[in-house]
């Protein structure tokens, strides 16, 4: 491991050693102890042992020359395993620590756990203790490891495109500071993103107090405002919205895809799964009625899905409150006239009618929800629609909002925008975010920024933004620095180091913090301020805070029930104006975050990159998805590059016909087609952003499509989407479920014939065995995600996965359900190795490479395989992967050392699949051991998969334990083994699926 | 009955005209290896070995960067790198074929054949080989798969057929080389007793074992001869059934079947076969080897391709019979999909060499006509290629999960891999052709008009009940 790992700078630059956290905690101290050492080293340094002389050359020499032959006849690398000099305190290498800490993301703080070998984060899990957590993460975090060692991070700061020091940027801060001083901050700008940091906040505070007339603008290009915005309508201030969708029986979403790019998804996703759990035919389940533009993973979900164009989303809602005044009785007071009279085109009658009385027959156990997407007016009426259904104050809950200035998102950006053009910024600062790129295109942001007279850009990457300003500092990881975030729940996280910046960087309060001229800006002084500001006091409760992870209270109030007000809300509806309807020569296009790159800040992410698409199965691109009438008229077909414009803005994007996409309507996700991401990101897919404008940052209508006559290849992990009618991921609707509830008869009976070998005897030991529910299994992803970080699976890039060398160990296939394309219903079936007893692909290894442990597991030994990959053809499940090429050559020293020091790195020529997580087997086995127990208790194995799964679709133990939660699984009527004629007999099992329709719609 | 006598009722003619004697076959067959190689000789070795270097430089990139040089993913982990194998191993069926099985059934018109087919066995059991060799991941532990005793108690696995097919393979490879070798050695002697100077003298001295055509020397001969003709008949129905294990004992559907065994080998004799018909051909045609391969040992070959091509039409359609029978939805999909997905090019081409083309040999005159079965010969291993290659890419393509179905695109590498090993091939056979006797002369001797002592007694079944089978040797 990299030394660079223990270093800290000093406030003077220096670079610090430090040997632990608390260590670190007290740089002064610390400075101090790095002076001493320093004179140590120089003593050393000055010793003739390292001076070149006659005698030392020629040893030197002969050294070499002895190495040089050493180097030619040994394959391996020679490794010098360094012994500790001074052992730091609770390290010992080989043994992991957990630290607690948790993550921004979108408007919402996820509680996390980082597993650390000797100072080096390796992999992050889902604090338990945290409520948005509770123990899960979602595929960005998961990703956000490789992230920390993304190698192409900036390394040191750059002025004017030189490179600098950070002692320069201090130099030049203090002088800054100074000037602007004397005119109280007027021409100081701040650019920032929406934050849920309470540091930030008061850093933000203390530099407006101190600086009164510098400017903080907030800018994200997929932020909350419209939210914010709606609760500032509907109840005169804005406020969080919090679902508890675990209370809710009906869901309506309107353009919602609250499991996947909403904040809070996490939280959303295991609460929806909760209320969907069927233990029994005899279980109750919820509802999801989906009405979107875009195939979200959402409304993969969902019971009924509506397709609809963005911009009819706000007719359909008031066309449902219509129909809940008139045919319900449900009281919207002065709300009612502006929902009446709406047209209701292209909106079945049922959508209606059904949807109405469903939600008015569970009223107080009902939830509308709608996405970030919608305008405020359609957000406000569903604040007033959850009040009158007596939902407020039950499944939906609003609290205290900790950054409100998320409301003027687009207009904070295009203010900020016209004053730099304009001349009135002197000095910009611009704290995270890559506005350059991503700023609504109308504003120019890039022009603008050449006439701000300094500019200072804190990012990780020497993105777009970077090259365009003055100074740029590169901004330390969420795992490099301290800092805080609050959920929406109002609880409260400390976001602590795993170790000190690996090419030093600092964070956007320290740079606020030095901004507002705190003496302490070191981010570890002004987050114990805020602690001690909110009232934990001493060392103790630090500790405790620092261990828990989340705070014992909670410190946004809790607002209840709020009184919606009717006017307000029904005057914002009237301003909502019905648009022309759409067509072929008139489409809407919808900006969607992807479900990877998100805005675009994770472009750079090999992972992430390489991920398929939830909905498409696309990897390392981006395109424009068409659904298949809409694509016909049109006359385009999947690859085909088409040119969209409008206004005189046009972007040049590869088709995809996707099924479900709603009429007309084209959706295209953002973050894409990155010029300056990094090497991996750069030139992958296609950027959306020059149409996005200020005035329709969401989705636009009157969009123009040219056919380009080009193609352009596409890379899919799954290139077939029908499961042929054959018995896979098994579904029945509930009433079909309560009739006959026994799922294995379905249609996959297990086959009665004689083995072929004699079998082994698996009534003894720990027999370890999975459950997948496909009934609460959204197909979000993360378990993709978690396994590669977990398992060292490599990244093969775009055109391996064309052609189909994708090493994913664990996949969620993808199917579509029902015969018309544009309304098909999805299946989603998480893959990974089956674990089967009387294994296919053990038999017809010729060098035994992979056979079976006495607890089930079919076990892989990497050493062993010569690769002739005839387990690969014998596997009817096709999980097992091959190194077609060195997937792991040459991988840069940062991304080694996130490689999980218990997993192999595999070399090509080897076969390579799902081990269960065997290393985490044996791990909890050595500790069962060192407590005596000659037993592990159930759950004390966690594969990665199962502890990542936002909706615990995954369940993974013992199934000799008849106690244990996978044998009460398999118990249930649901369970069936997949393609379980083929004899098998798999040690995962699976859950059917259970939609529930609602018998009213079938109309 | 004498074995070597044409049974004129039945409208059998002598397998040699009249004019062909002793002395005519040695000068005819020995020439072109004493004289000096002919232009054609020149054109075929150079060409051959062109694409020898293609094949080296091929498997070169191959072991240096991986198998992903070739087209193979997931689900096709095998795809043309096992045709190419299959192909091979087939072809390498008629030389035993011819040597063994036609020897015990006394078939005569063997004899300007046999020695021909076994080189061609010999060098198409090297070029399979080559394949299971450099499709590993990493070759360089290739011997795990041999039964090496070790210090870890490591044993390959037996349970696994790709195991007995490295004993399948290397048995038949061993006792074909054997077989051969044995069968060359009275040849050896007589190129050793013509040779002019003292290189051919030494080697080929060496070669022929000391051989001077004594008595006991043709008794050990033929006793040596006959029992492993006895050991490698088993072997041409052994090496393909178990090259077949590979597929039939897995559990993919399209593989999974027990008519595997017997069709493989009806379609190893078939492509085994239609390339020692090729190669005859064209050898014929540049030496002017007419009188000793003669149209009458054609016409005998294109019977048996018309017999062989015929069976593995039948094992076609049976599949497909079987796959609709069976009930098993995922057995039928795959031959729907052979016949009409992606690939059905493929099996079109397949069905197209295979079943129909071979058909023209019902007629007489189209089954005696130089051109026509070159023609049917050449689009026969065209054919048997496609067979090897439906079989396993288009099973392996599309199987149980839907979700991981894809499809297989060979690259540059591949394509050089293939043609490569033609070089190969072919490289051998032209230094087999310029350097030893292409056709056995003591067998085309001994199937001479009067070089049967009992020759006289021909209708005579009793007349020498002493000489017994071995009878036929001795000229």
């Amino acid at each position: 491991m990299s030394t660079a790992g223990n270093k800290q700078e000093t406030s003077s630059g220096k670079r610090l050693f430090w040997r632990s956290l608390e260590q670190k905690a007290d740089p002064q101290a610390q400075h101090e102890e790095a002076k001493a050492s320093d004179v140590v080293k120089q003593t050393i340094s000055h010793d003739e042992l390292f001076t070149l002389r006659r005698r030392n050359f020629l040893g030197l020499s002969g050294a070499m020359a002895a190495l040089v032959g050493v180097e030619g006849c040994v394959r391996r690398p020679v490794e010098n395993i360094m012994p500790y000099a001074d052992m730091p305190e609770y390290i010992n290498p080989g043994v992991p620590l957990h630290y607690a800490t948790a993550t921004q993301r979108n408007g919402e703080a996820l509680g996390l756990v980082v597993t650390t070998f000797e100072g080096r984060p390796t992999k992050i899990e889902g604090n338990p203790d945290h409520p948005t957590s509770l123990g899960a993460t979602d595929l960005l975090a998961q990703a956000g490891i490789l992230e920390l060692y993304d190698p192409e991070r900036s390394h040191a700061p750059t002025h004017k495109g030189v490179a600098a020091s950070f002692a320069d940027f201090d130099a030049f801060v203090a002088t800054k500071l100074a000037e602007l001083q004397k005119n109280g901050g007027s021409g100081l700008r701040v650019l920032a993103q929406p934050t849920n940091s309470p540091t930030f906040v008061r850093m933000r505070a203390a530099l407006l107090a101190k600086l009164p007339q510098a400017r903080v603008h907030t800018y994200a290009p997929v932020s909350q405002s419209q939210v914010l915005e709606s609760t500032r309508i509907a109840f005169g201030q804005p406020t969080s919205v919090l679902h508890d969708f675990s209370q809710a029986k009906v869901v309506v979403a309107l353009d919602s895809d609250f499991m996947m790019t909403e904040p809070g998804s996490v939280r959303s996703a295991r609460q929806f799964a909760s209320a969907r759990d069927m233990e029994s035919a005899s279980g109750t389940m919820n509802r999801l009625y989906a009405v979107e533009p875009l195939f979200s993973v959402t409304g993969s979900n969902a019971d009924h899905r509506l397709r609809l164009p963005a911009q009819d989303i706000a007719r359909y809602a008031r066309a449902l409150a219509a129909e809940l005044i008139s045919a319900h009785g449900v009281q919207l007071g002065a709300i009612a006239p502006a929902v009446q009279g709406v047209a209701t085109d292209g909106i079945p009658e049922h959508w209606l009618k059904a949807v109405a009385s469903d939600l008015a027959a569970n009223t107080g156990r009902s939830l509308v929800v709608a996405g970030a997407r919608q305008p405020a007016a359609v957000h406000a009426l569903v604040h007033a629609l959850n009040r009158a259904l007596g939902n407020a104050g039950k499944t939906v809950t609003y609290g205290e909002a900790l950054d409100p200035t998320e409301a003027d998102n687009f207009a904070s950006i295009a203010a900020l925008a016209s004053d730099m053009a304009a001349g009135k910024v002197d000095t910009l600062v611009i704290l995270g975010g890559n506005p350059a790129h991503d700023a609504p295109a109308d504003l120019h942001f890039g022009d603008a920024l050449a006439k701000v007279g300094t500019s200072i850009h804190v990012s990780s990457h020497d993105e777009e933004t970077a090259a365009l300003t003055t100074w740029h500092l590169p901004r330390a990881h969420e795992l490099e620095t301290w800092g805080d975030l609050q959920a929406s729940t109002g609880h409260y996280t400390v976001q602590q180091p795993m170790l000190a910046p690996l090419w030093g960087g600092r964070s956007d309060i320290e740079v606020l913090g030095q901004l507002a001229g705190e003496p302490a800006w070191r981010g570890h002084d002004l987050v114990q301020a805020t602690v001690t500001g909110r009232g934990i006091n001493g060392e103790l409760a630090w500790r405790q805070l620092l261990h828990k992870g989340v705070a014992e209270q909670t410190f946004a109030r809790v607002l209840g029930a709020l009184e919606v007000r009717d006017g307000e809300v029904a005057g914002a509806l009237r301003k909502l104006t019905d648009a022309p309807a759409l067509s072929a020569s008139n489409l809407e296009v919808v900006f969607a975050a992807d479900a990877k790159m998100f805005d675009g800040r994770y472009a750079n992410s090999t992972w992430l990159l390489e991920l398929p698409d939830p909905q498409t199965r696309i990897t390392w691109d981006n395109a424009a998805l068409i659904g298949p009438s809409t694509a016909k008229e049109l006359g385009l077909k999947s690859g085909d590059m088409v040119r969209l414009s409008k206004d005189g803005a046009s972007v040049d994007i590869v088709t995809w016909v996707q099924p479900g996409q709603a009429p007309n309507s084209i959706g295209l996700t953002l973050g894409w087609g990155r010029k300056k991401a990094g090497s991996n990101g750069n030139g992958h897919g296609f950027d959306v952003y020059p149409l996005r404008t200020t005035a329709a940052p969401h989705f636009t209508a009157g969009v123009a499509v040219q056919k380009l006559g080009v193609t352009y290849p596409l890379s899919q992990v799954q290139e077939h989407d029908s499961m042929e009618g054959r018995p896979l991921a098994i579904d029945a609707t509930l009433s079909e479920y309560k009739e006959k509830p026994n799922f294995p008869e379905f249609k996959s009976p297990d086959p009665q014939f004689a083995p072929l070998w004699k079998m082994q005897d698996y009534s003894k030991g720990n027999q370890w065995g999975m459950n997948v529910d496909l009934n609460t299994c959204n197909g979000c992803n993360a378990c993709v995600i978690a396994c590669q970080a977990e398992n060292n699976v490599p990244v093969v890039g775009k055109e391996q996965v064309a052609r189909g060398r994708s090493m994913h160990w664990f996949r969620i296939d993808r199917y579509y359900v029902g015969d018309n394309e544009d309304t098909p219903e999805v299946a989603f079936q998480p893959v990974g190795c089956q674990h089967c007893e009387e294994a296919p692909c053990e038999n017809v290894c010729p060098v035994a490479a992979t056979s079976h442990s006495p607890e089930g597991l079919n076990d892989i030994a990497y050493n062993r395989c010569i690769g002739t990959r005839y387990c690969m053809n014998n596997c009817p499940y096709k999980v097992r992967r091959f190194n077609f090429l060195n997937f792991n050559q040459d991988i840069p020293e940062t991304l080694q050392m996130q490689k999980n020091p218990n997993v192999t790195v595999r070399f090509r020529g080897v076969v390579e699949k799902c081990t269960y997580c065997v290393q985490r087997i044996q791990k909890a086995k050595s500790t069962a051991k060192q407590e005596g127990r000659h037993w592990l208790r159930d759950g004390e194995v966690v594969s990665a998969c199962q502890q990542v799964c936002p909706t615990q679709a995954i369940t993974f133990g013992d199934i000799n334990n008849p106690k244990s939660v996978v044998s009460t699984k398999r118990r249930t009527d649901r369970n069936y083994a997949l393609l379980a004629e083929v004899g098998a007999r798999p040690r995962t099992r699976f859950l059917g699926k259970i939609r529930n329709p609602n018998p009213e719609m079938k109309s | 009955m004498s074995a070597d006598s044409p049974i004129a009722e039945i409208g059998e003619t002598p397998l040699v005209p009249a004019h062909v004697t002793a002395a005519f076959v040695s000068d005819e067959v020995s020439r072109v290896t004493e004289q000096k190689a002919p232009v054609g000789w020149w054109m075929v070795f150079g060409v051959a070995l062109m694409f020898l270097g293609v094949l080296l430089v091929s498997v070169g990139y191959l072991v240096w960067n991986g198998i992903g040089s070739w087209g193979n993913n997931s689900p096709a982990a095998w795809a043309w790198d096992i045709t190419n194998f299959v192909w091979w191993i087939g072809i390498g069926h008629a030389g035993t074929l011819i040597s063994a099985v036609l020897f015990l059934f006394r078939q005569k018109w063997r004899t300007s054949v046999n020695r021909f087919a076994e080189a061609m066995t010999i060098f198409a059991v090297i070029c399979a080989l080559l394949y299971p060799t450099i499709h590993v991941g990493r070759i360089w532990f290739l011997y795990w798969a041999l039964p090496i005793p070790n210090q870890m108690g490591m044993w390959p696995n037996f349970k696994s057929p790709l195991l007995w097919d490295v004993f399948a393979v290397s048995t038949y490879f061993t006792v074909s080389l054997l077989f051969w070798f044995v069968g060359l050695i009275p040849d050896f002697a007589t190129l050793r007793d013509r040779a002019k100077n003292v290189v051919r003298k030494k080697v080929y001295g060496a070669l022929a074992l000391g051989w001077r055509g004594s008595n006991r020397h043709w008794r050990h001969y033929e006793r040596a001869y006959l029992i492993l003709a006895a050991l490698s008949t088993p072997l041409v129905l052994s090496v393909h059934s178990v090259v077949s294990f590979d597929f039939a004992t897995s559990v993919m559907p399209g593989w999974h079947t027990t008519i595997f065994p017997p069709y493989f080998v009806a379609g190893a004799v078939f492509s085994g076969f239609a390339m020692v018909s090729t190669l005859m051909i064209i050898c014929r045609q540049v030496y002017g080897l007419k009188d000793i391969m003669t149209m009458k040992h054609l016409e005998l070959m294109n019977k048996i391709m018309l017999v062989t091509g015929s069976l593995v039409g039948y094992a076609y359609s049976m599949e497909f019979f079987i796959a609709w029978y069976s009930g098993n939805e995922y057995e039928r999909y795959v031959f729907i999909n052979r016949a009409t997905g992606p690939y059905a090019w493929a099996y079109w081409t397949m069905v197209t060499c295979n079943v129909v083309s071979p058909q023209l040999f019902w007629w007489k005159r189209l089954r005696t006509s130089i051109p026509v079965m070159f023609a049917v010969s050449i689009l026969i291993n065209i054919g048997m290629w496609f067979e090897r290659f439906v079989i396993i890419v288009t099973t392996l393509h599309r199987d149980y999960l839907p979700s991981s179905w894809g499809m297989f695109h060979p690259t540059l590498v591949d394509i050089g891999c293939y043609t490569g090993s033609l070089g190969l091939f072919f490289t051998l056979f032209s230094l087999f052709i310029r350097w030893l006797p292409m056709i056995a002369m003591f067998e085309v001797k001994a199937a001479l008009p009067g070089a049967q002592p009992s020759h006289h007694a021909a209708h005579d079944e009793h007349a020498e009940p002493a000489h017994g089978a071995l009878a036929v040797k001795e000229a």
